[in-house]
């Protein structure tokens, strides 16, 4: 347990990676959307503002979730620590970090929804969709989809790190010929439609329930990889 | 302190597509003694210690760390410390950050050392690791080995890149914790000369084998270089297992394996002949280049 606690204070070190960059996107996708607002309303644009940019600092976990693996793995397995308790221990950091990341996306969407979308009728952080619903719900949604880019990002890199270069190309060609065959699939069938209108049903929950689900699995099969991966 | 083994091996043998790696390595290496492990360039060593640190497994065999495997098991892994030559650090890391995490997991860190060899390898410990040149990324990995006490510090040629002055620094620090702080220690090399007098056992592997399994002190006089009129070199070394033969015109000069009696080197005066010591380095290199005899017989020299 110790050894799990140590493993996420080493990820910590670098305090940049797990905290400041993301903050740092957050922040500057934020000021960014409040300033082409402003330059929307200074124009007289009307109607309520929408921006996407809350998204941002969540790519950023895929692309982490990689790089917690390929650059200190390797330097992890030198600090005589085993697969598993290096495993235990990003994934507990990365989830302390997510949840607080989570709260804070609800926080700031209540302080949001109180100041009248930033006195500019924005929606930046409480778009509708998530919004409704309750606190829980919102946090975990938030929660979910911060993890589960995480865990996409880590299990790609956990592939690598066992089969390398085979690895990577057996699974981007076993993944284009699985996306190419539900596309072509569904277009032979004429399923778009239907699909369409099944993906408008979709709620925050049953998206939070779902991803959880897929975000448990990736978890499960990175750390099957990782448990035979070499630095 | 019992005299259990440190490190045991049985029948480890490692593949990788076509390469044998390893094969059939059996060894018994002793707690708190100084190893090398010595080999060319590609001949097993770090897939041999990634396996004895848990880094890879075997495909067959077993390695034993103190009577346990070490795959994934915290509690012997956190005994050793091994930190390969072509080590990779956490992207962003400085050099004083590496030391900051080698301080949390190794129990027996030593942090005053740890400041000593920096300032004695001259490292700058707030510069980048992936800033540094190739010796002083050696030296960080040195700095951890060292200061780490762990019970068994594997060095992966340690001194590359590292200047004369900065290689004689670990030797002498390496053997002065040594003496104070017991611990066994395998020291993986191709410069066999430079860490000959560091060793008290030598392993030598070829191609995955051990061709080498032997007491420094042992090996010292174990082989020895004739020279002289062709033909009576022959007649002096009988049959002894010849390592190596080079001739020129009438005169030869042979390496043999064999210790010789004090009668033997009176003999070889009288016959005219010159006998010369054969350096650990050129034992080794002899003994590998002539591993695809296959032989391991010791046959002493008939006069």
């Amino acid at each position: 347990m110790n050894r799990i606690m140590k493993v996420a204070r080493m990820q910590l070190i670098n305090k940049a990676t797990f905290i400041g960059i993301p903050l740092m996107i957050l922040v500057s996708a934020f000021l960014f959307t409040m300033t082409i607002w402003w330059l929307v309303r200074r124009s007289g644009g009307e109607g309520v503002l929408y921006g996407g940019g809350a998204q941002a600092p969540m790519w950023y976990f895929l692309a982490l979730g990689i790089q917690a693996l390929t650059m200190t793995f390797p330097f992890s397995m030198a600090m005589s620590i085993s697969r598993r308790t290096f495993y235990l221990g990003t994934l507990a950091l990365f989830s302390v970090c997510a949840l607080v990341l989570s709260v804070f996306y609800y926080l700031m969407g209540l302080v949001e929804t109180a100041t009248g979308g930033w006195g500019l009728d924005g929606r930046f952080f409480a778009l509708q969709w998530i919004a409704d619903n309750s606190g829980f719900i919102q946090i975990m949604f938030y929660f979910v989809l911060m993890v589960l880019l995480f865990m996409i990002g880590f299990f790609v890199a956990t592939i690598y790190m066992r089969w390398r270069q085979t690895g990577m190309v057996v699974f981007f060609t076993v993944l284009g010929l699985l996306v190419l065959g539900i596309i072509a699939l569904f277009t032979f069938t004429s399923f778009w439609g239907q699909f369409w209108s099944w993906a408008l049903t979709w709620t925050a929950g049953s998206v939070t329930l779902w991803g959880g689900l897929v975000a448990v699995l990736v978890a499960a099969g990175s750390y099957f990889t990782l448990r035979k991966a070499t630095a | 302190m019992t005299r259990s083994t440190a490190i045991a091996t049985r029948e480890l043998s490692k593949t990788y597509k076509d390469v044998r790696a390893l094969d059939n390595v059996t060894l018994d290496l002793e707690p708190n003694r100084i190893y090398g492990l010595l080999g060319r360039n590609g001949a097993g060593k770090t897939t041999l210690m990634s396996i004895l640190t848990g880094q890879n497994y075997p495909d067959q065999g077993t390695a034993h760390i103190f009577g346990r495997a070490p795959f994934e098991n915290d509690l012997t892994l956190s005994r050793i410390c091994f930190i390969r030559e072509s080590q990779k650090y956490p992207e962003d890391f400085k050099v004083h950050q590496a030391f900051k995490a080698a301080a949390m997991f190794f129990e027996n860190w030593d942090e005053q050392l740890a400041l000593d060899l920096v300032e004695a390898f001259a490292l700058p410990a707030k510069r980048r690791i992936k800033k540094l040149s190739r010796g002083q990324l050696s030296a960080v990995g040195v700095i951890i080995g060292m200061a780490s006490r762990a019970e068994i510090t594997f060095f992966d040629e340690p001194y590359l890149g590292l200047d004369a002055v900065a290689r004689q620094i670990f030797y002498d620090r390496l053997v002065e914790d040594f003496a104070e702080y017991p611990r066994t220690i395998v020291l993986s090399s191709h410069l066999i000369d430079e860490v000959a007098n560091l060793l008290e056992h030598v392993i030598v592997i070829d191609k995955g084998r051990i061709v080498v399994d032997s007491d420094a002190e042992e090996l010292r006089g174990a082989a020895v270089t004739v020279t002289g009129d062709a033909k009576k070199v022959q007649e002096f070394i009988g049959a002894a297992d010849v390592l190596h033969r080079d001739s020129l015109g009438a005169l030869a000069s042979v390496t043999i394996k064999a210790k010789l009696s004090g009668d033997q080197r009176e003999q070889a005066k009288l016959m005219g002949l010159d006998l010369s010591p054969v350096s650990l380095q050129q034992l080794v290199v002899r003994s590998a280049l002539s591993t695809n005899e296959g032989t391991d017989k010791r046959t002493e020299a008939r006069a």
